[in-house]
Parts: structure tokens; sequence; C-alpha cells
């Protein structure tokens, strides 16, 4: 890799760091979401940091570029990043079916308070 | 019917007012002495104010669309919380015959179950469906067969009831959306008792099928795959 784009990498990376701390300190992305992006971006500031980690690891996994390391990281971390936010929105859908029952239930017994004469009034506290 | 027990018909219905009212009055008067409880999913169409117009069922409406799975589930919520014995599951689309109420609940009132399928093929009815549906209907049987051993004709039925044990259960467990298959394994999973009994079948009068042609592959591979994982996940 070239001075150049080294050093435009580092700052990338730190940029994107900044930018999730940033965004954790005006509380826009709680703590628990943001655990991802933070190992993320500390591991793009060492890969354009420390350049040699990279080679290091290609050749230790045999691959001829040290970038395609970099886009297999990448790919991998998109990927449980994806996951990730996969399984916050089932959590997210099965709490709100939960909160949509819950207050459909609710509408119920109040409209049944206001008409006592209802067949099924017994029935409700 | 017993009148000791308190029964509660949960209908869920999605856009159909054209069938909610007439099959509400059919149940009242095949059976005056149950409690009906319409859950309207969401419905873009007047189902709400038809059901409501009867004065004869109990409606709740849900603001968003959840479902089916959902919408039956807060029929199994209310039944719980209001002290219910029974819960009666019944399609709003009139295919089920309210005359059969009483073979389904007897099962259960009799304690021979825990839960009570209304089955289209337990006894020549007369009742025909497409030749693709009853493929799947018998796929789903023959993977129900496979990895629990029991052998259930119509997994795929909307019309059941279950004791205040299952209805528990359900309050707190119930598939988002083609809800029926993966109950009953659910249901299995647990320890309850399932059995069958027959009943009769109208073709649909209003309304068309929630299962389109190109929701059938999901369909088929959803459910299968619930059903596979429900199997060896830790049932709640």
């Amino acid at each position: 890799m070239s001075m150049h784009i080294h050093v435009l990498s580092t700052i990338c990376s730190a940029a994107l760091t900044i930018s999730v701390v940033e965004l954790i300190r005006r509380q826009r992305i709680a703590e628990k979401y943001s655990l991802l992006w933070l190992v993320m971006g500390a591991v793009m500031i060492v890969c354009s940091a420390y350049p040699r980690v990279l080679e290091d690891a290609a050749r230790l996994l045999e691959i001829y570029e040290a970038t395609s390391v970099l886009i297999i990281i990448g790919f991998v971390m998109a990927m449980v990043m994806i996951l990730h936010l996969t399984i916050v929105i089932s959590r997210l859908q099965r709490q709100q079916t939960r909160l949509i029952q819950e207050l459909a239930l609710l509408k119920a017994s109040l409209e049944k308070e206001e008409d006592p004469d209802d067949r099924y009034a017994h029935r409700i506290g | 019917m017993k009148t000791d027990l308190n029964v509660l018909v949960i209908i869920p219905a999605y856009n159909e007012e054209n069938s909610i009212a007439r099959v509400v009055r059919a149940v009242h008067e095949a059976h005056p002495e149950v409690d009906m409880l319409v859950v309207n999913d969401g419905s873009t169409d007047e189902t709400s104010l038809r059901a409501r117009a009867t004065g004869l069922a109990h409606v709740i409406d849900l603001p968003f669309n959840v479902g089916i799975g959902g919408a039956v589930q807060t029929g199994y919520i209310f039944a719980s919380r209001h002290g219910y014995d029974i819960a009666i599951q019944l399609d709003a689309d009139g295919q089920h015959e309210p005359g059969d109420l009483n073979k389904i609940v007897s099962v259960i009132s009799n304690g021979e179950a825990d839960c009570c399928i209304g089955s289209r093929f337990l006894e020549k009815t007369g009742y025909t469906s497409t030749p693709i549906r009853q493929w799947g209907i018998r796929f789903f049987s023959w993977l129900i067969r496979a990895l629990t051993g029991r052998t259930m004709t119509d997994p795929t039925s909307g019309f059941r009831a279950v004791n205040r044990k299952a209805m528990e259960y359900f309050a707190e467990n119930y598939p988002d959306d083609y809800p029926e298959v993966e109950a009953l394994v659910m249901l299995e999973r647990k320890g309850f008792t399932i059995k069958e009994t027959p009943v009769h079948m109208h073709c649909r009068e209003e309304g068309h099928s929630s299962i389109t042609a190109g929701k059938a592959l999901y369909y088929m591979t959803k459910v299968s795959l619930a059903v596979l994982l429900t199997r060896f996940r830790n049932v709640g």
C-alpha cells in the first residue's frame, strides 16, 4: 500500500470511530448497539495505521493481495452487523405485536366500562 | 352444550366485511350460550363496524395488521384473562360450520384432550380443495408424523378448541404468521394432548384465501422450517 492511501484510510477510520462516539454521546444510538461499530472502527484503524498487520495476515492465509484481506474483513463485519440488526428487528417486532395486543385489549375494556349494559360487561374487571 | 363452562369463540378477521356479520349470527343461532370475540386485525374495510352492529360479539380492534397469529393470540390473552374455560378458534370467512362447535368442545369438556382440531379429512365430508392445497396438507401431516410420531389429518385447520391450560400457554407463546401447524407442534412439544374430530367445511363464500400462489412457497418453507426448529428448540 502506498503512503497516501495509508494515511487517508487511517483518517477515514478515525473519522468513522469519532462519528460513532459522537452519536453515542448525543444518545442517537444506544451503547449496546454501538459496540459492533466501535469494534469495526478499531479494527479499521489498526489495519490502516499498521499495514504490516494486513500483510502478515495475508501471508498467513496465503492470500496474494493484502487488500483482499481488508475486503474479507469488511465483508465479514458487514454480515455480522446485518445479522445483529436482524436480531434486533425481530425482538422489536415481537415487542411491537405485544404492545398492539395490549393496547387493543385495554381500549376494549375501557369501551365496556363506558357501556355497562353490555352483555360481556361482567367479564371485564 | 354444557353451560357450566365458560366458552369463548375467537374469530380473527382481516377485511371480512362481507361475511363477518353472517358468521357471528350463525354462531349465535347455533350456540346462544357462548361468548364471541371478533379480533379485527387492522382491517381497512367495515369488518369492525359490521361485527359490532350485530350486538352479539365482543370486538377488539388491533390498530395495525399484525397477522393472523398475533390476532388469534389476542383472543387467547383475552380468554385467559377473563377466566374462560374453553377457547375456540373459528375462521371469519364462513367456511366452518357452527353446528360442529359442540363436537369440538365436548372433546375438551370431557377432558379427552387439551386441544381439539376440527378435521376436514377424518371422515368423508365431501370437502374438496385444490390438488395443490391437498398436497400441502398431506405434506404437513407427513412432517408432523415424522417429527412427533402423531397422526394429524388436517393440521392446517383453523377450527380448533383448547382448554384453560393450553389457552394460557398460547397467550404467552404463539407463532406470528401461518400459525396453525406450528402451534400444534408447539403444543405437542410441551406435552399437551391433541385430538381431531371430523367437521364439515363449506367452500369459501366471500373474500380470498390469504394464501395466494405467490405466497404458497413462502408458506411451505416458513412453516416447514418453523416445525423443524420447534422440534429442536426449547419451547417457552
